[in-house]
């Protein structure tokens, strides 16, 4: 019982140290609502007009989400078998889990200043930044998919002389692909709302145009940009939700 | 007494599997999963590995095949020390069997008995895929164990007892000379422990030697001319397959004692 109550004075004093930190304006959050609800109605209604544009520039942000999602899943593969206990040596899983982490601590948005400032902006800034990014993630996914291969399949195929690389092929490949697919369409799902906010730095995507509306205070076209945006990630999101079950069939 | 017993009985013919002293690295509780394994099997003989769960059976089949790490101790397959440079030399005589069959279930019968050849081909040559003379084999070898209307069908999609005939066709595509089988019934229907036991038997006929892990006495006695109790990581017992309940008595007895001692 005692524990128990250490236990929560413990989660009440994390909690309370961690709001001191966000240095919260109650009196500023009182008239926050009347803000909220001024801009809201601001967006409203959508300006259509500008649907041919927004339309352009999500097609690019899906163009660079699959290329970008391509690249990085192509670099992941051998990153993930080098990181997986049951492939690699442990010096070597070392080096490529270390990779995976310096890649996945970077934030996409630094990613895309990166690349901006070595391609120029636009949509190759953009498409690099994504594929960096998705090592990160699909490394990670892509090794437990292989860790978490029937240890008999693989043991069975060593004492029938095969070499590592022959188990890979046969042992490992075919038994982690569907898994492969569908992490793989995940990510491209998610990049395609990462490409937006890319655009904020000017790597290209529907983000950029975004961002300017709202800074010339032209919401109408900000909600056109972004009802646009929901309708499709929706749309992917059912066809690759149907895909992935597919996959996890077989 | 038949005429590979007769052999086997011979002294100018060297065992199959010698193991001596042999002490696992991996341990269980604060003693080595093997503690001092000595056993010979010889060739032609069909041997059951029997005992309590963790006494060392499957490790002791693993450590034959070169899947366990040793700490001390010598293997000997065919005269050939199982070192970790002669490996690959070692294992030439041996296929094995895993419980369920280790299969790879998404690719078809047909490709999983064509894994059983990877070893004589490099990776360069099966990346191209394998040779037609190796998929005749194969399919003979599915057609001699019934399941030659399977070959093309992933081995997901089979039972159990037929996964097990699959895994068995890919242990015969090394022709080998010693199978070892690690629990190779368990899990499946009566019917299919039968046709398991019975292709075993088979082979056995045709001069391999057998070592299988098995768990039930009746199934020993019925197909294994021997058998082999290990209990905590070391042989208690290697004798006729049959009276087999009167030593598990006499070494359960032994443990009971140790309780009361303790």
């Amino acid at each position: 019982m005692a524990v128990r109550i250490l236990i929560f004075l413990a989660i009440v004093g994390v909690y309370s140290w961690a709001w001191t930190g966000l240095q919260v304006d109650l009196k500023s959050l009182q008239d926050s609502g009347g803000n909220i609800a001024d801009f809201i109605s601001r967006l409203f209604p959508p300006d259509l007009s500008i649907l041919d544009v927004a339309w352009a520039k999500l097609l690019e942000t899906i163009q660079m989400s699959l290329w970008g999602t391509t690249i990085g899943a192509i670099i992941s593969l051998p990153i993930a078998i080098l990181s997986a206990n049951n492939l690699a040596p442990w010096w070597l899983r070392w080096l490529a889990n270390f990779l995976q982490n310096v890649v996945r601590s970077i934030p996409s948005i630094i990613l895309g200043l990166i690349f901006v400032a070595a391609t120029g902006l636009g949509a190759p800034a953009g498409t690099l930044a994504l594929g960096i990014y998705t090592i990160g993630y699909l490394g990670k996914f892509y090794q437990t998919a292989i860790e978490s291969v029937d240890r008999y399949s693989l043991e069975a195929l060593q004492v029938s002389g095969a070499s590592w690389f022959q188990i890979t092929q046969y042992g490992i490949m075919p038994q982690i692909m569907p898994l492969l697919w569908g992490y793989t369409l995940y990510m491209f799902e998610y990049n395609i709302r990462a490409a937006s906010v890319l655009g904020v730095v000017g790597a290209g995507g529907i983000g950029f145009e975004l961002v300017n509306y709202i800074r010339g205070f032209e919401y109408n076209k900000a909600t056109t940009m972004m009802l646009v945006l929901l309708v499709v990630v929706t749309a992917i999101d059912i066809i690759s939700t149907q895909l992935r079950r597919r996959l996890e069939q077989q | 007494m038949n005429e590979i017993e007769q052999l086997a009985e011979s002294d100018n013919i060297s065992p199959a599997i010698v193991c001596k002293q042999v002490v696992s690295q991996a341990k269980i509780g604060n003693r080595p999963v093997l503690d001092g394994i000595d056993c010979e099997i010889k060739r032609g003989e069909f041997v059951a590995i029997l005992g309590l769960n963790g006494a060392g059976k499957s490790s002791l089949l693993r450590s034959i095949a070169g899947l366990l790490p040793l700490k001390s101790g010598k293997i000997l397959i065919n005269d050939v020390a199982l070192t970790p440079d002669t490996l690959q030399q070692a294992r030439q005589p041996l296929a094995m069997l895993f419980q369920g069959g280790g299969l790879i279930p998404q690719l078809c019968a047909l490709d999983n008995v064509l894994c059983g050849k990877l070893g004589a081909f490099s990776g360069w040559q099966t990346l191209q895929g394998f040779p037609p003379s190796e998929r005749r084999n194969a399919l003979e070898l599915l057609d001699r164990l019934g399941m030659a209307e399977f070959a093309n069908q992933p081995t997901r999609q089979l039972s159990g007892g037929q996964q097990q005939r699959v895994a068995i066709a890919r242990a015969l595509m090394r022709s080998p000379q010693i199978l070892l089988a690690d629990e190779p019934v368990t899990g499946l229907d009566i019917l299919a422990i039968q046709q398991v036991m019975q292709i075993l038997a088979d082979l056995h006929r045709s001069g391999m030697t057998i070592v299988t892990v098995l768990h039930d006495l009746g199934l020993a006695s019925t197909y294994a001319q021997t058998a082999m109790i290990v209990d905590r990581g070391r042989v208690g017992y290697h004798g006729t397959s049959q009276n087999l309940g009167l030593e598990f008595d006499r070494l359960c007895g032994k443990v009971d004692q140790q309780l009361v001692k303790n």
